[in-house]
């Protein structure tokens, strides 16, 4: 069996995973990081793209606030570049009270959070598509974050420290010696080859999984509530400013422009297993009447995917049942496995959110250092991980403006999100895959309007070109996409993202046939 | 306002396949669409039935098989094998002959789509039948470097695990028309209607070619005049020569559109462009004239009938709104098969069987459209193509086959109900 040693083993390649790998890196540990899928598959790359200022929490989680006001600028100053600074609106729509409007900017000032009224005129001039019956509008430094490149910036920050990053590595058990975890073994999910990792140290930052790794050590009354949460992202930016309702959080209260979409989300239900969290229509229904709270029309507009991710709310079997997974705070908690179960070696993150991830990684590295008896300061709020370093925010049209510096020079493979084919190339070389998925989140291949209709065809050519992928493996990785794609956009076939998606059948099943295409088991039988 | 016979809704192989047929027995026929239909997006194949669901290799015995909502049923396989006929000659006699088409209703061709695929259809242009793969023969499948609608390595392997026995092997040039990197379908179409590109082509593949192969192309083998750029390449390379059919645009369906809308011009037909029916004024049971919005005028079309084929959910000729409630867009007919409030509308597998698949307009056996209770919502308005309920044209491989027989169909109940046709005969 194969053997990897390390300082610090780090499960999860989420924010929070990568956050950590970053940290520790940078501290001098030597640090293994193991995902059992890509980077940022899970909750991180599944939610709506808030980079909260606080807003949100102000009277009902004002530590969660205190939180987000803090590291809302430091993530600014760090990840300039993952960061688009669009701003937000928290808007008293009429169903909400206008009186919370006062609590509010009390909690605002309470959590020095620089939020300031605005007239409802001066809210509809910034956002013209804005319910016009809003009541009362409060301006807040909201921001839209790119989560995949979030992550793959801290990861490869991390790489750049001697980190190594194992993606589609899962953990199949953790080792333990006299009550301590002493490392994992883990299973490449590629070639099915199993490794052990040995490490002084583990941090468990697999988020909703946490229940599933902590089982693996003998621990088992720390529950994990995944509280399950849509989102929709329709096809334009329905406003440039994130808009918020100004209420008790709720369902469908918020509306992110992020890149070339708008996202609303969200909702909130206690879901019994992290990897089963299907989308109802009924769940859509609702979001939509949402969306038309806040921006009249909204039904009317196109709606482009729909995902659902989970919240790695925590539970405690000893803190009593909980009912409402909004009610759970969503500030974060190391959990101290050698107080509170005897282990030592092993610490978790729990709860916590993507605005704070840095501030997370920050508390979970300080508490190995704390029990290894070591000091070495924390740098992630001055240190730049990659892509980051001209120091500007991310805006809309600056791919455009880079495509059209060479717009005879090279060809166009996905026009909708603007990716040329030496990117493409290039993307498959470096990420070393086949998966047509994990080129699609690392360039946003096929994440346009057209949902990959015109360019899964043509990058699946250049994958069996430039990789030397059989004809087997690129059908099967064509087709796995088409069935990847199809969960995100059945539930929200309606208006013009129905015609799309029945141009695409033209394409896969009319012309293409890609249903007949020989299965790759018989190429080998 | 404007009168004529018929008027016709869409430019789709339905809707120019009745209107040819009207015009050419003496109906005055005025064409009326939003733009361009699905021609440019099809192979240019007549798929009659692939699929049903397991594949067919005599689509005319099969159609007998079908359930009695199918449309092929309302119309019955005579008409299809007529339609078909029909549509050969058309392309025969057409404005690009000899260009001409091959294959008849009672055997599918075996031809690859650009996955390599073997898929059957039952009519095909004569550029595309040397690529059946029934036969056994090996392939020499060349793409061009420019044209990133077309990955011939990923074609040619693709033949080779189809279980038929064929080899393929594979190559790219980098012969580019005017320099650019990025050329589309229809830009190497029209450079191959120069035989100096022709000549190009046929020096850089015919020195690699091993015996007994034939040869693959993308379906670009010339747009104004493709019998000339594939007897050339055939010619000079002293092989079988084929093209397959990939993304759109669709050279061999833009081809299909330009051949049969010239072969309306001749018949006295006319088709206008951006005009869309927004609904009708009716009288009796019967459409009088349709309303027209042109940019931001309003007009008005009277018509003694009309043939509705402005295609199915992918081409707006249906819409569904985000409360799942559907319509028909132009005269705002009945549309059957959406399944109801609390009812799945898709499946979560893209495969899968999806009950709004079927969705379309009902009509009886006079493609007449009727409501829920089976009753005749219009007398003189004849539904064709992908606008009918009961098909699953993209899995079953049947949406030119249904557009053909529905639209040529539809014609001819036109033709024999008709008593003001003869009027406008005597006077043409």
């Amino acid at each position: 069996m194969p053997q990897l040693q390390a300082d610090v083993l780090v499960i999860g390649g989420g924010a929070t995973g990568a956050g950590v790998a970053w940290d520790a890196a940078l501290r001098g540990f030597d640090v293994i990081l193991v995902e059992r899928g890509d980077l940022a598959e899970g909750t991180s790359g599944r939610f709506h793209g808030l980079l909260h200022s606080g807003g949100r929490y102000v009277v009902k989680d004002p530590v969660a606030a205190e939180e987000c006001v803090v590291e809302n600028a430091i993530l600014r100053r760090v990840v300039p570049d993952c960061i688009e600074d669009t701003g937000g609106l928290f808007v008293t729509t009429p169903d909400d009270d206008p009186a919370y409007g006062d609590r509010f900017m009390e909690g605002c000032r309470a959590a020095k959070l620089p939020a300031e009224e605005i007239g409802v005129a001066e809210a509809l001039r910034r956002e013209p598509r804005l319910n016009p019956a809003i009541r009362r509008a409060f301006s807040v430094p909201d921001a839209s974050i790119d989560a995949w490149k979030t992550v793959w910036s801290l990861a490869r920050g991390a790489a750049a420290h001697r980190a190594r990053v194992l993606t589609y590595h899962r953990v199949i058990d953790l080792h333990r010696s006299d009550g301590a975890v002493t490392g994992a073994r883990v299973r490449n999910e590629l070639t099915g080859e199993e490794l052990d990792v040995e490490a002084g140290f583990t941090l468990n930052a697999s988020g909703a999984w946490a229940a599933q790794i902590l089982h693996m050590a003998g621990i088992e009354d720390v529950g994990v509530v995944p509280g399950k949460g849509i989102m929709i992202a329709m096809n334009h930016r329905l406003v440039n400013t994130v808009i918020n309702r100004c209420t008790m959080p709720a369902d469908g209260d918020i509306l992110v422009p992020i890149r070339t979409v708008s996202v609303i989300g969200t909702t909130d239900v206690r879901s019994a297993d992290p990897d089963e969290i299907p989308v109802t229509q009924d769940e859509v229904d609702q979001m939509l009447d949402d969306g038309e709270r806040l921006v009249p029309g909204f039904r009317e507009a196109r709606a482009l995917r729909v995902w659902a991710g989970v919240r790695p709310l925590f539970q405690d079997a000893r803190a009593g049942e909980v009912t409402d997974t909004r009610d759970v705070s969503r500030t974060h908690a190391v959990v101290d496995h050698r107080k509170r179960d005897g282990v030592d070696g092993l610490l978790t993150m729990s709860g916590g959110k993507l605005t704070t991830l840095r501030l997370m990684a920050q508390d979970l590295v300080d508490a190995m250092c704390a029990q290894l008896g070591t000091e070495r300061p924390c740098r992630t709020a001055e240190e730049r991980p990659p892509g980051n370093d001209d120091g500007e925010h991310y805006r809309l049209g600056s791919r455009l403006r880079k495509r059209e510096e060479r717009l005879q020079e090279e060809q166009l493979i996905c026009e909708c999100e603007m990716i040329g084919r030496g990117r493409l190339e290039e993307a498959i070389r470096t990420r070393g895959t086949t998966n047509l998925d994990d080129i699609r989140r690392v360039l946003r291949l096929g994440m346009g309007p057209c949902q990959g209709g015109f360019c899964i065809y043509r990058a699946t050519g250049i994958l069996h070109a430039v990789d030397r992928l059989d004809g087997a493996e690129a059908a099967e990785s064509l087709r796995r996409f088409l069935e990847e794609r199809w969960k995100g956009v059945w539930p929200i076939l309606y208006g013009d993202q129905l015609r799309q998606a029945r141009l695409d059948d033209w394409i896969f099943q009319g012309v293409l046939d890609v249903e007949h295409l020989p299965p790759g088991e018989e190429a080998a039988a | 306002m404007s009168h004529h016979d018929a008027v016709v809704v869409g430019t789709g192989l339905a809707g120019l396949t009745a209107a040819v047929r009207l015009a050419e027995s003496g109906a005055r026929v005025l064409v009326l669409a939003k733009g361009v239909g699905a021609t440019h997006l099809s192979p240019g194949t007549i798929d009659v039935l692939g699929y049903s669901p397991a594949r067919v290799e005599r689509p005319a015995e099969a159609l007998g098989a079908l359930p009695a909502t199918h449309p092929y049923s309302l119309v019955g396989a005579d008409a299809v094998a007529a339609a078909v006929t029909w549509f050969k000659e058309r392309v025969a006699s057409g404005s690009l002959a000899p260009y001409a088409s091959v294959g008849d209703v009672d055997a599918n061709f075996l031809l690859p789509p650009a996955v390599g695929v073997p898929r059957p259809s039952a009519v095909v242009p004569e550029t595309m039948a040397a690529g059946d793969l029934r036969d056994g023969d090996p392939v020499y499948v060349v793409g061009f470097r420019a044209l990133k609608d077309f990955h011939p390595a990923l074609l040619a392997d693709n033949l080779g695990r189809s279980g038929l026995g064929v080899k393929a092997r594979a190559t790219e040039l980098e012969l580019v028309p005017e320099r650019r990197r990025d050329v589309n379908a229809l830009g190497f179409a029209r450079a191959l209607d120069d035989p100096a590109f022709r000549g190009d082509v046929v020096a850089q593949v015919v020195t690699r070619l091993a015996p007994g192969e034939r040869v693959a192309f993308p379906a670009v083998l010339g747009i104004a005049d493709p019998h000339g750029a594939w007897t050339a390449l055939e010619q000079g390379l002293g092989r079988p020569v084929f093209e397959v059919p990939t993304l759109p645009p669709s050279v061999p369906g833009m081809r299909v559109f330009a051949l049969l809308r010239e072969a309306l011009r001749r018949a006295g037909g006319s088709v206008v462009l951006n005009n869309v029916v927004i609904g009708a004024e009716r009288a009796g049971g019967r459409v009088t004239a349709l309303r027209t919005r042109v940019g931001l005028r309003d007009e008005r079309h009277g018509a003694d009938w009309v043939v509705l084929a402005t295609g199915g959910f992918a081409s707006g000729g249906l819409e569904l709104d985000s409360r799942w409630s559907a319509r028909e867009t132009a005269l705002g007919l009945p549309v059957a098969g959406v399944p109801g409030a609390g009812e799945q509308r898709f499946r979560p597998g893209y495969f899968d069987d999806h009950p709004m698949s079927r969705a379309g307009v009902a009509v009886d056996r006079e493609l007449r459209p009727v409501d829920a209770a089976g009753e005749r919502a219009l007398e003189n308005v004849l539904v064709a193509g992908a606008t009918l309920a009961g098909a699953e044209p993209w899995r079953e491989k049947s949406g030119d086959g249904l557009s053909l027989a529905t639209g040529y169909r539809a014609a001819e109940l036109v033709l024999a109900a008709s008593t003001a046709v003869p009027a406008a005969a005597a006077g043409s």
